[in-house]
């Protein structure tokens, strides 16, 4: 197996696939746990894009409608960025799970926002980079805006790189009202780093 | 580097970094504590030390915090707090007790799980940076942004107004200049249909002296011999002598209204522009009606019966040459919105109460204005004219004069009911303020120099 190469190979993206349904499955169960509910999750898709399709695979993903979106860095055995876009139906029950008193500030809600898309991120990225033995680091997230359309969350222009690997999985915490797309991007010369390290892992099978 | 050396620094930097550290245990109980939370906390490591947090700093926002920290434990993953959103975590004197601006210090604040072998959390540690400087900073950028912000949309309406201004000035020049041109006129032709006048009457005189002398030759034809007499009555009846007798009577007398009307209007013309006395004076309403009436008739007089409800209500100050001005616009708008043939009905009257209040209302039975029109019809350039014939700023002058004169103009219209346009004047002149009134146009209010100089100024930068 070529490590050095810019895509995974078969085997590569089928151990990735299967690695992101277990840690998914993983992030999942911890999420219900700390917030005691039932976390729906989707499959986790993973496909090769270039930057200038981001806008419109993330409109795909996410459909019509006002979110809010976040971004983290990360960084570990790989680097790359998530994009958290939030749909929050109902942001003051959701405020109350998450420890605050009463009726949400605008500031609040920012807050929140930041730190339920840390959290699934966080569970995410983490749940990955643990089976794959990788440790891993996170940046502050930051707001890139509320009540944004699904095409302007992301501007090609603003995007430094060509193609990336894109890992996209949906949570749903249906009593909240909650769903929220988690979109991890990895620059193209990352991915070699992630192969490298599915390559171990496979061997360890 | 051996281990205890290696050790030794990672405590060391732990211990001095510019950075609060501190670690929670699964049950919140502080486990480590570092020089910069002992300084700024004024508490020491042996005073916190396996107290739990939450005891020792009641103030934390608990239960928020306990969650947040839990959920690091649960998930093993890392949590944020930005300043942004929550300016700091704990309640910290910032290190700027000069030059400072804010109370509290600005924190950014990190949780990382501190995972044992097995993988399991065991502690949570907190960082905590302090982002007072860049508070400060985005703060004063933030000021001036919107500073700028404000400056540029002031600019704007600024020019918007000093665009409406330039556009009426424009139209009482045009205005101004036309009365000029116009008293000018009046003045050439005094002179002419003064003499005229005066000639008319010597012919009146001659013809008198005249006919006088013919009756004298009439009366002594009796002793003329039968055939001369009978040529003399053969000239009379071929001239017909009487008929051109009465005529020149008539002509005379008809010459003469025409050159009173020629001095009327000339007067009207005078009285209208008020080129020779300009300035506040008490006038008369009726007269200006009656006189602006006379200039404007021309475009009046094959479609519109003009009817008079005068009262009679005292005189107001005002500058009467504006007064006009205003009437005239009324009156060619009228004349306007009558499409064949209709009516016109002058009023004046006054109100009672303070102050006095006087009013004149030009009402026609033309095709009204439509209710979306209604409050727009006093904006510049408003205009519902084919190109050419209107360029929509007649109401929207005789609103700033009608504002300059402490008085207001109203307008009450049916569509397909004609139009009522009321000029309502204080009778005791007021000071104006130079505020554009809020129920106003939005460019009716003239530009003060000051206003003027300030945008040359910010267009010069
Ligand atoms: N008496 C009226 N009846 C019906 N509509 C009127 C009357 N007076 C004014 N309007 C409406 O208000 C608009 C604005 O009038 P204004 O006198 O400001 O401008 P204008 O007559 O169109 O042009 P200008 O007076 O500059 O030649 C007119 O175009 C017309 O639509
Ligand atoms: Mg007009």
């Amino acid at each position: 197996m070529n490590a050095s190469a810019n895509v995974l190979s078969g085997d590569q993206t089928d151990a990735l696939q299967e690695i992101a349904n277990i840690g998914m499955g993983q992030a999942g169960d911890s999420i219900a746990r700390i917030w005691q509910q039932f976390v729906e999750l989707s499959v986790p898709r993973i496909a090769i894009v270039e930057a200038d399709r981001i806008p419109a695979l993330i409109h795909h993903f996410v459909g019509d409608g006002l979110v809010s979106a976040v971004r983290q860095a990360f960084h570990g055995g790989f680097r790359g960025e998530v994009l958290v876009v939030l749909n929050t139906g109902n942001r003051h029950e959701l405020g109350a799970l998450m420890g605050y008193d009463g009726p949400l500030e605008p500031h609040e809600e920012e807050e929140m926002l930041l730190d339920v898309a840390n959290v699934l991120a966080g569970a995410c990225i983490g749940g990955i980079a643990r089976q794959l033995g990788a440790d891993m680091g996170f940046s502050a997230p930051s707001l890139i805006g509320t009540d944004l359309d699904a095409h302007s969350v992301v501007r090609p222009d603003e995007l430094s790189v060509a193609t990336a690997l894109c890992v996209e999985v949906c949570f749903n915490v249906k009593i909240h009202q909650l769903s929220a797309h988690l979109i991890a991007l990895l620059p193209r010369e990352e991915v070699a780093a992630l192969g490298e390290l599915l390559d171990r892992f496979l061997c360890t099978l | 580097m051996d281990e205890t050396t290696h050790l030794r620094l990672l405590g060391f930097i732990v211990e001095r970094l510019e950075v609060g550290i501190l670690a929670v245990d699964r049950q919140c109980r502080i486990v480590l504590w570092n020089r910069f939370m002992e300084t700024h906390s004024g508490r020491l490591l042996d005073a916190v030390q396996g107290q739990n947090l939450f005891d020792c700093f009641p103030e934390l926002p608990a239960s928020w915090l306990k969650r947040k920290i839990d959920s690091v434990f649960v998930l093993g993953n890392y949590a944020f707090t930005s300043w942004e959103q929550r300016p700091f975590l704990f309640r910290f004197k910032h290190n700027r007790p000069i030059t400072g601006g804010v109370d509290e210090m600005r924190q950014n604040c990190t949780f990382l799980p501190l995972r044992d072998a097995s993988g399991e959390v065991k502690m949570v540690v907190l960082t905590l940076a302090d982002y007072t400087d860049t508070a400060l900073i985005q703060r004063r950028l933030q000021a001036a942004i919107l500073e700028s912000e404000t400056e540029r949309r002031k600019q704007r309406a600024l020019l918007r107004r000093l665009q409406g201004a330039k556009a009426q000035l424009f139209q009482s020049e045009k205005l101004a200049s036309i009365g000029q041109l116009a008293a000018g006129v009046a003045h050439e032709i005094n002179n002419p249909v003064g003499f005229v006048t005066a000639n008319l009457g010597s012919m009146e005189r001659y013809l008198g002296d005249l006919t006088q002398l013919i009756g004298a030759y009439d009366a002594a034809a009796t002793a003329l011999p039968a055939a001369q007499a009978a040529a003399v009555q053969q000239i009379r009846q071929k001239l017909d002598y009487e008929f051109i007798r009465e005529d020149l009577t008539a002509l005379i007398k008809e010459s003469r209204e025409g050159l009173d009307h020629i001095r009327r209007i000339i007067l009207d013309l005078k009285d209208f522009t008020r080129v020779d006395q300009d300035g506040w004076q008490a006038a008369d309403l009726e007269k200006s009606c009656d006189s602006t009436l006379n200039v404007v008739w021309n475009e009046l007089k094959y479609k519109a019966q003009i009817v008079k409800e005068y009262t009679h209500p005292p005189h107001p100050e005002c500058i009467p040459g504006q007064i006009n001005q205003v009437l005239m616009n009324l009156l060619v708008n009228a004349g306007h919105a009558i499409g064949d043939q209709g009516t016109i009905t002058l009023r004046t009257g006054a109100q009672a109460g303070e102050p006095r209040e006087v009013w004149v209302e030009v009402q026609d039975s033309g095709h009204g204005i439509a209710a979306g029109d209604l409050k727009r019809i006093f904006d510049p350039f408003f205009t519902t004219k084919a190109v050419g014939q209107g360029t929509g700023l007649g109401l929207s002058v005789s609103y700033s004069i009608m504002r300059r004169h402490g008085g207001r103009i109203e307008v009450r219209s049916e569509p397909g009911q004609g139009a009522c346009f009321r000029l309502v004047l204080p009778v005791q002149r007021t000071e104006i303020s130079d505020q554009s009134p809020p129920d106003g146009p939005d460019l009716a209010g003239e530009v003060s120099a000051e206003e003027l100089l300030a945008l040359e100024e910010t267009d010069g930068r």
